[in-house]
């Protein structure tokens, strides 16, 4: 009989997990910001060219970008509700929510998807290359739509599958192999629009090196209310989808048989196998997902129609498919927690154009509170962890592990566990 | 000077939804061998983990040699002297077994270089002079459990410990290896040395302790003088009811044969022979069948072949009939197989799913359990609440408790539930009643032996020779990987079965 203690029984909401979970990431951002600041400030002071108003008009645009308006006549800047910035931030964070997506998936089965590069990239290949064809063809455009979104995501499962393969049967580590394939994947992308001249966008001048965009060939997503939103801005239908995806993964993960499997493979891959669930099928299953959902990111940012995309990537892999990690890490894995942590990280993008737009500062301090940000980010396990002592030790218990643990590969949250782990254990015995 | 080096007094510790310390007073002598015994769950790891500073209590003191300290981090107790050996190893794998010895407590040169040399040199002369045999340079993973724990031994050793804590430390050790260990936990008392011994055993408790203190629920019950007590009182204060420690079952009454092993080979990940060569038995619905050996000799590999978490090379496997040899893991449990694994951490549990979920851990796909491949959460809860109750799991929160943070006792009660109550022909039990409270062993006995009258097969391996003489319909020895000798545990002693496990007798062979 279990013995319940109806004083100390659950504990309160605002104290539970996923509450710490969103503190912690929180607490990050405005770290991240904070440190933002303090770059504007020091820049702002090393440059003539800066006064310390501008400076105070950088640090606002840091925090409030999104809402600025632009200047008065007396040249103030104004806030206010921007749709074109707030339609762009959502359709900018369509492709980080997806690879956010893509790496906490894996995550949850206990694979560190670094690969979502290359799975953003074959995406890309796939829904371009389909697409046009199809577009040129004169098929109805929402069958060509349809085909150009599910090679992209075909192809990016394929190519996610690979590293899981590998990974199931040979124990390779999913990290090196994902590596590999991502600069596979960068050539092989090279290789295939330099081999078809029809891709390329030759038409308009000055456009050298890039594919001809979708919207030439109406092959695109409709906008599903977003034009009424947020009127000027390149939103679209794709964040709908993105929306669904996420919550339909989360439903895939916590509610269904195949979700328990998963998170079963990465919480303890031993047991897993022990009671009868096919492990090497999860993890090749889960690198898959992970590689479809990377490349649904990049399907639907190119869907848009008017993105355009720059087809020699041999020497550069795509920044989305990084920054899927932080997305994650912020969100703590957590399937509509990436919603979230993918529009603010596309927020602060928007705020760098301002920056850029409105003042003397360029566009890279955004860059560096995205770095700084996914700094802390590994940090929101530590600050997590410190967090859910404190709150539990004011409930009467210090949920401490003892100190070194050496039980066998079990919990598997944070990458950079993982990769401990993974040197630590040299992989399965 | 105070009589006792250490007091914990009025200490309570709380977790979530249980009061695992209720108002608990310990004392410890200098040079004493103290027992610490309750059930599972009691709260006894708690309380020590209390004292190593791993837990802080809401209410109570701590005094060492009559002064109130304050114990807030392991750093503090190690400096006060206090050290302990956990019910599951805290060591790091891929460390060598010096490396782990000195890890936390290193000296260091005048640029902060390891001085390893004179580390390794007063390690030796520890492992010399208590007899702690440990190759340094090994890897942990690659040795045995009892070697591990000689590594926590040193490693309490090497910190100049006064205080040593022994959680459980006989659970996963062999009979002669306790017997070791009881040894050198005499030399330290003798040396002065204060030790306090967490066991379920009670043998070990009358064998070696000065005095025991009796834990139940969380709250104390007493400290008796071990001279002045005997087993069936320990256990009625224990338990808080007469506990039955002979087993009574009904002769055994066996059927049709429903596992069939001919000629089972499984290699060996050690060394270049085979772990198990050429094994051939039955097990008939009705009976308990014991595979009785010293730790090491094939019995891990043999339920791996069979369980199929190993790919045997050669031989064939029936089940009911059907050939299993070459079939899945899944397959095989279908085929009618439930099984209680060796090791609860690695093979039997998911420790960060809950309670509920480590449950349905097979069962998840049942149509009971899952509608369109989604589960049905209000069944599961309801089936585990069922288990819970039938089994006595203890836990903090029930159904929703994490898996780590029950005691052990109580895992291990929660994988027995899972693997009884799937009611499989054919029951392979690994050391099911490791690391349980007398009271809760009796409860498992029972359920095996009711299994058995069921009429199911029950293939049990256990390092203990009073379980496999108690349990068991009939005995297999396994020495070397072979089955050197079948007997019947009313006709055989102790001392026989011991000849056959140390390979100094074997059957077929002796006329030659
Ligand atoms: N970290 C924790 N978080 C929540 N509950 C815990 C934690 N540690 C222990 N408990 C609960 O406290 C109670 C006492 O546990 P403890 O491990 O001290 O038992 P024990 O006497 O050592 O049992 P066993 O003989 O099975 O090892 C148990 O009900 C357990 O579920
Ligand atoms: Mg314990």
């Amino acid at each position: 009989m279990p013995r319940k203690d109806p004083v100390t029984g659950k504990l309160k909401w605002y104290k539970s997990e996923g509450a710490v979970a969103v503190y912690s990431a929180l607490i990050s951002i405005l770290i991240g910001m904070a440190v933002g600041a303090v770059i504007v400030i020091i820049v702002g002071l090393s440059k003539s060219n800066i006064s310390s108003s501008g400076i105070v008009e950088g640090i606002k645009l840091v925090f409030l970008g999104v809402f600025s308006t632009g200047r008065d006549s007396a040249g103030q800047l104004v806030f206010g509700f921007n749709g074109v910035n707030m339609g762009n931030m959502l359709f900018r964070a369509v492709p980080l929510i997806m690879t956010g997506l893509s790496v906490a998936i894996a995550f949850k089965t206990g694979l560190f998807n670094i690969g979502a590069a290359g799975q953003y990239l074959m995406g890309t290949m796939g829904t371009l290359s389909v697409g046009l064809w199809l577009g040129w063809t004169g098929c109805p455009k929402a069958i060509a739509w349809l085909c150009a979104f599910l090679v992209g995501v075909l192809l990016g499962a394929l190519w996610g599958a690979i590293p899981g393969i590998f990974k199931a049967f040979l124990n390779i580590n999913e990290v090196i192999t994902c590596i590999m394939t991502n600069w596979i994947a960068a050539n092989l992308v090279t290789w295939w629009f330099d081999a078809h001249e029809m891709f390329k966008n030759s038409a308009e001048g000055g456009k050298v090196g890039y594919i001809i965009p979708l919207k030439n060939v109406g092959v695109v997503t409709p906008k599903l209310l977003m034009d009424k939103l947020f009127a000027g801005s390149q939103a679209n239908g794709g964040f709908w989808i993105a929306v669904l995806i996420a919550i339909a993964m989360w439903i895939m993960m916590t509610k269904t048989t195949f979700g328990y499997e998963l998170r079963a493979c990465g919480a303890n891959r031993h047991a897993a196998k022990y009671a009868g669930i096919n492990d090497k099928k999860n993890i090749i299953l889960s690198m898959a997902i992970a590689g479809a959902l990377a490349a649904a990111g990049a399907s639907l940012y190119f869907l848009s129609g008017n993105t355009e995309f720059y087809w020699s990537t041999y020497q550069k892999l795509p920044a989305e498919g990084f920054n899927g990690i932080p997305v994650a890490l912020l969100a703590a894995n957590h399937p509509i927690g990436v919603i979230f942590s993918g529009i603010f990280m596309s927020m602060l993008n928007i705020s760098g154009i301002q920056l850029k737009y409105l003042t003397a500062y360029n566009e890279y301090i955004a860059d560096i509170i995205i770095a700084v940000i996914v700094y802390l980010s590994a940090f929101s396990m530590l600050i997590k962890m410190m967090l859910s002592k404190r709150i539990k030790h004011d409930h009467g218990n210090v949920n401490a592990e003892p100190a070194v643990s050496a039980a066998p590969a079990d919990d598997a949250e944070a990458p950079a566990e993982i990769v401990k782990k993974e040197t630590k254990k040299g992989g399965q015995k | 000077m105070s009589e006792y080096v250490i007091e914990m007094n009025h200490i309570r510790k709380e977790f979530p939804g249980i009061v695992a310390n209720d108002d608990i007073t310990l004392q410890l002598r200098k040079g004493e061998i103290h027992a610490l015994l309750g059930e599972n769950g009691a709260g006894k790891s708690t309380l020590m983990s209390v004292l190593f500073g791993l837990y802080q209590p809401e209410a109570g003191e701590i005094k060492k040699d009559g002064k109130v300290v304050k114990i807030n981090n392991p750093n503090d107790a190690t400096a006060l002297g206090i050290g302990m050996v956990h019910q599951h190893f805290k060591l790091i794998d891929v460390f060598t077994v010096l490396d782990n010895i000195i890890l936390g407590a290193e000296t260091t040169g005048a640029l902060g270089f390891l001085k390893k040399k004179e580390a390794r040199e007063k390690v030796l002369a520890l492992s010399e002079k208590y007899g702690l045999k440990v190759d340094v340079d090994a890897k942990v993973e690659d040795i045995t459990v009892g070697m591990q724990q000689r590594v926590e031994i040193l490693k309490m050793l090497y910190r100049d410990n006064e205080i040593l804590i022994f959680d459980e430390p006989t659970a996963v050790l062999t009979p002669q290896e306790i017997d070791e260990l009881m040894e050198i936990m005499k030399g330290f008392a003798k040396e002065g040395k204060s030790i306090l011994f967490i066991t379920h055993k009670l043998n070990e408790i009358m064998a070696v302790s000065d005095r025991v203190t009796v834990l139940r629920k969380g709250k104390y019950v007493g400290t008796v003088n071990t001279k002045e007590t005997n087993k069936q009182e320990l256990s009625n204060m224990m338990v808080g009811r007469p506990v039955q420690l002979e087993l009574k079952k009904k002769p055994a009454k066996p059927g049709e044969t429903i596992l069939k092993v001919e000629g089972l080979t499984v290699p060996s990940k050690i060394h270049k022979n085979n772990a198990v060569n050429n094994v051939s038995f039955d097990v008939r619905a009705g009976e308990i069948l014991c595979i009785a050996g010293i730790d090491g000799n094939g019995q891990t590999e043999l339920i791996f072949g069979l369980t199929g978490l190993e790919k045997a090379t050669a031989g064939k496997v029936t089940l009911c009939g059907k050939d299993i040899s070459k079939a899945s893991i899944k397959q095989r449990a279908l085929a009618g197989m439930s099984h209680i694994p060796e090791d609860r951490h690695k093979h039997g549990l998911v420790l960060s799913y809950t309670l509920e979920q480590n449950l349905v851990l097979q069962k998840y796909k049942e149509p009971r359990f899952q509608n369109h491949g989604f589960i049905k959460f209000d069944e599961v809860r309801e089936y585990a609440e069922q288990l819970i109750e039938d089994f006595d799991v203890r836990s903090g929160q029930g159904p929703i408790t994490v898996t780590r943070s029950m005691s052990g006792g109580n895992q291990q009660k929660a994988i027995i539930a899972r693997e009884i109550d799937r009611d499989e022909p054919l029951l392979i039990a690994v050391q099911p009643t490791r690391g349980l409270d007398v009271g809760a062993i009796e409860h498992i006995h029972n359920q095996i032996v009711a299994e058995r009258d069921k009429g199911h097969a029950v293939l049990l391996v256990s390092l203990e020779l009073e379980e496999v003489m108690g349990l068991s319909d009939r005995i297999l020895v396994i020495y070397e990987g072979e089955i050197v000798g079948e007997v019947d545990p009313k006709k055989t002693t102790p001392e026989e079965l011991g000849l056959y496990m140390s390979g100094a007798k074997r059957q077929g062979k002796e006329g030659n």
